[in-house]
């Protein structure tokens, strides 16, 4: 196989994981039900009163007054997902919620994990263009004059 | 190669330790739970309800007197412990030019087991439902006793987390007046 058509198929790979991960991304999973909407925004807040229980999994009062809030604001249609979740850490503070948001510091938690990713395939990348150049390079002049002068002196030896 | 790589890595990990520990050393430390609250200075939330007299009840129309929402359940002991602060409270205020009003939202109680705590105890302020926690969540209360201030205006000035000690209700609501001039 050539440089080239290898090279092609490197790219064809990138354009083929990058095509699926925007489309796994930013798919629309279709209409979610009431149900839907209150079960996924109560498992994206923690009880207030538990240790890492969400509001979905707790039975503590004020988890169930929490869910019982969120099932009003859903059924009203007022609010979106994000607005009903804002609402709530307005009222409990950030505490409450079980998914950093994707602005300020807490930004970092989503930021780290794609730069380790970048900096792990840069270090792959150097990594094969190195063990490509090591593998390339036939051997030196001087590799073969060693080589060339041990073969004269065993010839020499066994005359 | 090698030796180039190496340093940029340990540069680029120690870059990143270096962030974390600045992060660590220069956030903030979380509030007293005592004094925390992102309504603290905002309009009070609305709570329409009603009584266990059945008489309705909206906190929209208080404005013009200082309003005290205490958060009670029959059965937890800090909100048994602190009725007589609230008895001597609700006393002293009848002395005052304004007196505040003062309201019990009952929190995951029946109106059966309040009604008789107040029979038993005292206390003949109004008691508000709250059947399915709306106003506990619009106050952001997750445990019981909380004790809250809204000032005539219908702004939230102070929220009490916990047990009250003694004179600490009256202390804080002449502190306020002062501070406020209302």
């Amino acid at each position: 196989m050539s440089a080239r058509v290898r090279a092609s198929l490197w790219v064809l790979l990138a354009a083929a994981f990058a095509g699926l991960l925007a489309f796994g991304t930013l798919r629309e999973s279709g209409p979610l039900s009431q149900q839907d909407r209150i079960d996924s925004i109560s498992r994206r807040l923690a009880c207030p009163t538990c240790s890492g229980e969400s509001i979905y999994v707790s039975r503590a009062a004020a988890a169930e007054s929490i869910y019982a809030e969120i099932a009003r604001q859903v059924s009203d249609g007022q609010r979106n997902d994000d607005e009903i979740i804002a609402y709530i850490e307005s009222r409990f503070g950030g505490q409450v919620l079980l998914v950093p948001r994707a602005t300020g510091i807490d930004a970092v938690v989503w930021a780290l994990p794609v730069a380790v990713f970048v900096a792990s395939l840069a270090v792959l990348g150097m990594a094969f263009a190195r063990w490509r150049r090591r593998e390339q390079s036939g051997p030196s002049n001087a590799d073969r004059q060693l080589v060339s002068d041990a073969l004269t002196n065993e010839a020499g030896k066994e005359s | 190669m090698r030796r180039r790589v190496a340093p940029i890595v340990a540069s680029f990990v120690g870059v990143v330790m270096v962030a974390f520990l600045w992060v660590l050393v220069s956030a903030e430390p979380n509030a007293p739970d005592d004094a925390f609250s992102p309504l603290v200075g905002q309009p009070a939330p609305a709570v329409v309800t009603t009584t266990l007299d059945d008489a309705p009840f909206d906190l929209a129309r208080r404005k013009g007197s200082w309003v005290v929402l205490n958060f009670f359940n029959s059965t937890c002991v800090p909100c048994i412990n602190e009725h007589d602060e609230l008895l001597a409270f609700a006393a002293a205020q009848q002395d005052e030019e304004n007196p505040a009003e003062m309201y019990t939202v009952v929190n995951d109680d029946s109106d059966e087991a309040v009604t008789e705590f107040f029979a038993a105890n005292g206390g003949e302020w109004p008691k508000l439902r709250d059947p399915d926690g709306a106003v506990a969540v619009a106050f952001g209360v997750a445990r019981v006793p909380e004790t809250w201030l809204i000032d005539p205006n219908g702004v939230v000035r102070l929220r009490i987390a916990g047990e009250l000690t003694p004179s600490l209700l009256d202390e804080q609501l002449a502190s306020l007046r002062t501070a406020f001039g209302i």
